[in-house]
């Protein structure tokens, strides 16, 4: 066992934890958004860590190195799609008129919004 | 309306105890192989592939795939008929954000390269023509889904559709002249061509999933296309 392996495993375990935190999240947040942010910011990481430490799990037990590589480039892929398809949710289930948690106090969107319509 | 569903849970229920009782009678783990253990020790030295089942779907069951995208081809053109008017237009009422649509234009040439990658290397890695098309085609779906004005140049688009099909034809064509009979893959049988394992091999298997790959990626776009176009009022 090298210290490739070690290091692999250590990091597969950090993100299944995240994937349990974040699945936990799910349930316990109130409204929409705040779930999202638990889905996202939390699964992203969770992913790139288990992703990344499957890759050098491989290379660590002797497989080849287009292991890594292939791990290194789903990595990426993933941290620059997560982000966005979240956004993309958030802001269409604010424009479907989803409300945001009754404990919520500021909502600079709406004003926003509100004084662009003043304008027109 | 209660009585009805009921009834259909019913006859549901029954229909899968058939079902269930038919596959009990196979067990799980024998050897059940007749044909695939010819495929499996064969497919090295008959078509160059390492992948076996793209050697099955495109040399030893040609005309199999030939029949799909032959499908296709009819449900893309179907679509176009059935959704045939004068003037259509992208009616999509709000632009997507600036994230959205800066992220849709980053990602677009990345899922090109990866859809292509797919098909040209359907021979060695799982995958092939089908997959590569599809993913293509995803990238033109989050670009007509990213803008509002986006358009695919159609004329374009539907001439190489043709002409990615015909080439498939052509090259069955090519082997029943040298070989005897339609699809024979005249690139391995004859020539030899390309170590196996390495990106030059497989036979005719990376041309004719680079054929498809094209031939399944304007198809789809064009669906997309079609379907996200209303008619317009004059």
């Amino acid at each position: 066992m090298s210290v490739l392996t070690g290091i692999g495993e250590f990091l597969v375990l950090f993100g299944t934890v995240f994937y349990f935190i974040s699945t936990l999240g799910l349930i316990r947040m109130p409204d929409v958004y705040n779930r999202m942010q638990t889905a996202t910011k939390s699964v992203t990481l969770g992913s790139l860590s288990t992703i990344i430490g499957v890759g050098l799990w491989a290379v660590g037990e002797g497989f080849s190195i287009a292991w890594l590589t292939k791990t290194i480039v789903i990595a990426v892929f993933l941290l620059l799609t997560n982000p966005i398809s979240a956004h993309a949710l958030i802001r269409g289930a604010y424009k479907s008129g989803i409300p945001l948690w009754e404990g919520s106090v500021v909502d600079k969107y709406k004003e926003h919004l509100e004084g662009k319509e003043g304008e027109e | 309306m209660m009585l009805k569903r009921i009834l259909a849970i019913f006859m549901i229920l029954i229909i899968g105890f058939w079902l269930a009782k038919g596959l009990s009678g196979i067990p799980f783990g024998a050897d059940k192989m007749l044909v695939g253990k010819y495929y499996l020790e064969h497919v090295k030295d008959q078509t160059g592939a390492i992948n076996a089942v793209t050697a099955v779907v495109v040399n030893y069951r040609g005309f199999d795939t030939l029949g799909e995208v032959t499908v296709l081809f009819i449900a893309s053109t179907g679509v176009a008929a059935l959704l045939w008017r004068k003037r259509r237009e992208r009616t999509a009422k709000m632009e997507g954000s600036v994230v959205l649509t800066t992220g849709s234009k980053l990602l677009f040439p990345f899922i090109m390269i990866f859809g292509m990658y797919i098909f040209i290397h359907g021979h060695l890695t799982p995958g092939g023509g089908f997959p590569g098309g599809a993913t293509i085609a995803t990238a033109f779906l989050l670009m007509y889904l990213a803008f509002i004005v986006y358009e695919i140049p159609h004329k374009g688009f539907e001439v190489t559709e043709g002409l990615a099909g015909m080439s498939y034809v052509l090259v069955g064509l090519i082997g029943l002249v040298i070989g005897g009979y339609f699809l024979f893959d005249w690139i391995w049988q004859t020539w030899k061509l390309g170590t196996i394992g390495k990106l030059i091999s497989g036979g005719f298997i990376p041309v004719i999933y680079t054929i498809i790959g094209i031939k399944v990626a304007t198809e789809l776009s064009g669906i997309v296309d079609n379907m996200l176009k209303e008619e317009v009022k004059e």
